[in-house]
């Protein structure tokens, strides 16, 4: 089946519904009993390593929610469609889910080009979309709910943690595009308002012609192979001690950096790492002694010892090996933030339209702005009229094992997308 | 072949050689034994005792010590009489931390973890051991790192060890230790002195330092204003010194970017540049050697256990596998499917194209869609620094692979009978077949051994980068690049086109940044080929002459 999912693509959602008509059909349950329910990410292309992992884990709260008795007595009738990694490509697949498959509501996209381009069709047809994937802020659409971490629910923790532990330097670096381009500028001006001069900052920075800056940090395109050069000028920034880099390079250009990195001989002792990009699922294809006690700032961490966090890994785990959709890798499967964040947002939707006492997107928008509670595997977590959720943040750092330990944590921070120009430097 | 067998145990020796260090054994191994148990055991308070305590030691268990616990290798485990163990365990065998002695667990055993602050401590601690290693390199690193930290208890540390050391380039990074230290903790006369020093040892790391003092002292004046203009001075020194350092990294950063462009490409230089075919399937086959990679060393893992002696070997033994089974992938591929096609060039690319789609689905069925981790062997992983321009050692190999694979390439074409039917069948097929030359077998060993090569440069990718099923579509373009650049049917032009652009490259780049760069160097590549079609060497082949 694998090997024509490029092709097969087009034809997916065909394939699907002739598949959801048979078993409609066939199982006892009619068309009434049922809610149809978009889910839309990349299960092919270059974002198809991150993104079929959340496809997975919704697949999974969907056949728990149905077992415990479905959502207002009707039970969840997925819709998969397949984004491709092509952004324009979402833009009509969003169509299709709100059009002709009148989904009730979408969880989906990754990217945040990805969303941006789908955020015009929901408006248009006033639907529902759930974004779980961290992000840069700046936006709050009235058809989208943001389970994701907020810049203050992220990279602000992180940068705070740094500076309680001393760390005097910051290095920026990421990926060009939107968000870490957004999130370091945000940083920037974070760092300036604690006192940091710009000098401290590295990786560069670019002004317009008022001498506004424009830009902060160090960026490489998409997939960057090569960092000799960027590494070679990490290593003079931290020579004088106290430095750390901050990392947004998003997706498999992050093995290259840790090798480079390593190499060089620096050490997380010498100069710590802190990602927003890698996550425990990511961790699976970085070679884990390059990483030793490198950090990493998300709101959930596969390591949380509670009960909630059991009964999810414990539950995914048992769907996994149960399973029959197609294309479902089986071993070593791990649970990260993004994934965890899909969960949520079907809980909370859940409750909202028991809440709402109905499935129509803008009475179930409102009865999430009221403020909804959902006890997650990550704490909990409560919706808030800003359309982001308060939730903890975990800082934690990397063991050989491909795993975080936590070392702080930030109790019920809320959700704050709207944050450049707001730190005034001291 | 021949020169291949004969040149690769060279190769493994010298570098061998070069890297495995024999830790020596001094000091009382039993008291930093103890000492390193209490740093387990203890508390916070304990911790900084023993901590303080062990600066006096010098044996090398610490530095063993200090990797196993950063990677979770130091374990506790209740014995039957309700006292607890702290094993330590190395590649697979598990001792006891307080005598030494083989144990083989069996009770119940949990991981010991070290704080964040405790390793940084930990990491100071055994860089200030370092200063006693008897590996120049490590000495010197420990004494740059100690200074960096301008603490004012190292001091006499280094001071005391000065007058031991007799190598010049260690004598220069202590004293450059002492005064970045002085800086900052040294009276005024120190300060002076320091100054002057680092100005005339044109002291890179120093510079950072002289600035803050420079920024600080215009608060205070007359005092300082000499001062001052002794900073400034030698700042301006260091500054036109770090200008040339600079290029020089430049240069090494070329000059490897370059060996991984050429290490990538020379396979297609053959394929496409003296075969005419065009291959789209190769970036698959530098996929192919980065799995060969990932697979040997995964076996080796289970088989001798990470870290351990056998381990290290697993990289040069999966170089020839790596090579062969992307050969006879190759040869598969030839006799399957482009020996039909040598006179549709075309519908090769098409057909080519096929199976890098077949294989990339392949990789994933087996592989999985992530990408797959392969770790450096210990020799491979660090650096050498030398004149404050670091070149790491994964990057030297690179280059000189890159080098012996062309030296190899033009023996085997310009110096072997295959060589000459190579060249006979490039000028022209058909003519050279009927001269006797056997082409169809010329063409499938001709295509294996560009495949082969493709292979090889996965090998050496999977050291430095990703490997994953779509690792070759990261470098068929740049592929291409070189070869077209270079002049197809070219070997040598492919080798200077590399280089060349890995140069321009890595020149651009500080200035420019990585995204600019990357497309200045595109766009100065569609202007050179405005007005050299033929690229850099063009020659005439059977496949422009079409």
């Amino acid at each position: 089946m694998k090997l024509f999912t490029i092709a097969a693509s087009k034809m997916r959602s065909l394939v699907i519904g002739a598949a959801c008509l048979a078993i409609s059909g066939s199982v006892s349950f009619g068309e009434e009993d049922t809610v149809k329910v978009g889910v839309l990410h990349s299960l092919s292309g270059t974002m198809a390593i991150s993104e079929t992992s959340l496809r997975d884990v919704l697949l999974f709260t969907f056949d728990e929610i149905n077992e415990a008795g479905g959502v207002l007595g009707k039970k969840i009738e997925p819709v998969v469609v397949d984004g491709a990694s092509d952004w324009p490509l979402f833009a009509e697949k969003a169509e299709q889910l709100l059009v002709q498959d009148k989904t009730a509501v979408t969880f989906g996209c990754w990217t945040s080009v990805s969303r941006k381009s789908v955020l015009p069709v929901y408006e248009k047809y006033k639907g529902l979309l759930f974004y779980p994937v961290q992000y840069e802020g700046e936006e709050m659409s009235p058809n989208i709910f943001y389970t994701a971490e907020a810049v203050n629910q992220q990279a602000i923790p992180a940068v705070d943690y740094l500076l309680e532990e001393g760390y005097k330097k910051f290095y920026l670096i990421g990926t060009d595009y939107v968000y870490p381009q957004t999130t370091n500028l945000v940083l920037f001006e974070y760092l300036k308002s604690k006192g940091v001069p710009v000098e401290s900052i590295g990786g560069g920075l670019r002004e317009d012609a008022e001498g506004n800056v424009i830009s902060a940090g160090n960026y490489t395109p998409f997939g960057h192979s090569d960092f000799q050069q960027i590494v070679a000028e990490i290593k003079a920034f931290s020579a004088s001690g106290d430095a750390c880099v901050i990392n947004t390079i998003n997706g498999d250009a992050n093995v290259p950096f840790f090798k480079e990195f390593a190499a060089s001989g620096l050490t997380s002792e010498d100069c710590p790492v802190v990602s927003f990009s890698l996550s425990e699922d990511e961790f699976r294809s970085l070679p884990a002694k390059d990483l030793i006690g490198h950090l990493g700032c998300w709101t959930y961490f596969m390591s949380i010892d509670t009960p909630a966090n059991k009964k999810f890994i414990d539950g995914f785990q048992e769907w996994l090996s149960k399973t029959e959709v197609t294309g479902v890798v089986k071993d070593d499967r791990v649970t990260c933030s993004p994934m965890v964040l899909s969960y949520n947002g079907v809980y909370l939707w859940k409750a909202a339209v028991e809440k709402a006492e109905s499935f129509d997107p803008e009475k179930v928008m409102a009865a999430l702005k009221s403020g909804i509670s959902f006890d997650g595997p990550g704490g909990t977590v409560t919706s808030q009229e800003n359309h982001h959720l308060t939730k903890t943040v975990y800082i934690g750092e990397t063991l050989e094992t491909g795993q975080f330990s936590i070392i702080k944590s930030f109790d019920d921070v809320v959700g704050e997308p709207f944050l450049k120009g707001t730190f005034m430097p001291k | 072949m021949k020169t291949y067998t004969t040149l690769c145990p060279v190769f493994i020796l010298v570098f061998a050689s070069l890297f495995f260090v024999i830790p020596d054994a001094r000091g009382d191994e039993k008291n930093a034994r103890s000492l390193l148990v209490d740093i387990v055991n203890g508390d916070s308070v304990g911790q900084e005792a023993a901590l303080e305590a062990l600066a006096d030691e010098s044996d090398p268990v610490i530095n063993a010590f200090y990797s196993a616990f950063r990677s979770g290798n130091i374990f506790l485990m209740s014995t039957a009489d309700g006292q607890t163990q702290v094993l330590i365990k190395e590649v697979n065998d598990y001792s006891d931390l307080l005598t030494g002695e083989a144990v083989n667990p069996t009770g119940e055993l949990s991981v010991a973890r070290a704080s964040r602050g405790l390793r940084r401590d930990l990491k100071r601690l055994v860089d200030l051991l370092d200063l006693n290693s008897p590996n120049r390199s490590k000495k010197i690193a420990a004494a740059e790192k100690l200074g960096l930290s301008q603490n004012a208890d190292y001091l006499p540390e280094l001071r005391k060890r000065l007058p031991q050391q007799t190598e010049k380039s260690v004598i220069k990074a202590f004293q450059e230790g002492i005064y970045i230290t002085e800086l900052k903790v040294g009276s005024l006369e120190e300060k002076m002195r320091a100054v002057k020093g680092l100005g005339k040892m044109k002291s890179l790391p120093a510079k950072g330092f002289l600035e803050a003092l420079i920024e600080e002292s215009a608060a205070d004046e007359e005092a300082n204003r000499k001062l001052m203009v002794e900073a400034k001075n030698a700042l301006m020194m260091i500054n036109s010194h770090q200008a040339i350092v600079e290029k020089v990294g430049t240069l090494f950063r070329g000059l490897s970017l370059g060996s991984v462009l050429l290490l990538v490409s020379y396979g297609l230089a053959i394929t496409f540049g003296q075969m005419g075919v065009i291959n789209m399937a190769h970036g698959e086959f530098i996929a192919i050697g980065g799995y060969t990679v990932y697979i040997i060393q995964n076996f080796f893992a289970n088989q001798f256990g990470v870290g351990s002696t056998g381990y290290e070997w697993y990289f040069i033994i999966s170089l020839p596998f790596a090579f062969l089974i992307a050969a006879l992938a190759g040869a598969a591929l030839e006799r399957g499917l482009v020996q039909f096609l040598y006179s549709r060039p075309l519908e090769s690319l098409l057909a080519t194209w096929g199976v890098s789609m077949i294989l990339q689905q392949i990789f994933r069925l087996q592989f999985g869609a992530a990408n797959v981790s392969v770790s450096s062997p210990e020799w491979l992983s660090g650096s050498f620094s030398a004149g404050g321009v670091s070149m790491s050692y994964s990057r030297m190999f690179l280059i000189f692979f890159a080098l012996f694979v062309v030296v190899l390439t033009y023996l085997l074409l310009n110096r072997t009978k295959w060589g000459l039917h190579v060249r006979a069948t490039t000028l022209n097929r058909q003519m050279a077949s009927n001269l006797g030359v056997p082409s169809a077998r010329v063409n499938m060993l001709t295509f294996a051994f560009g495949s082969g090569l493709a292979g090889l440069a996965g090998a050496f990718i999977s050291q430095i980068g990703n490997v994953g099923p779509s690792m070759g579509q990261t470098y068929i373009v740049d592929s291409f690049m070189v070869v077209v650049v270079g002049g197809v049917a070219n070997l040598f032009g492919s080798a200077i086109s590399s280089l060349g652009i890995g140069m321009i490259d890595q020149s651009l780049q500080p200035v420019l940044g990585p995204v600019m760069g990357k497309i200045s160097v595109l766009f100065a590549i569609i202007l050179f080929l405005q007005f050299r079609p033929g690229g850099l060497f063009p020659s005439r082949s059977r496949s422009l002459d079409d």
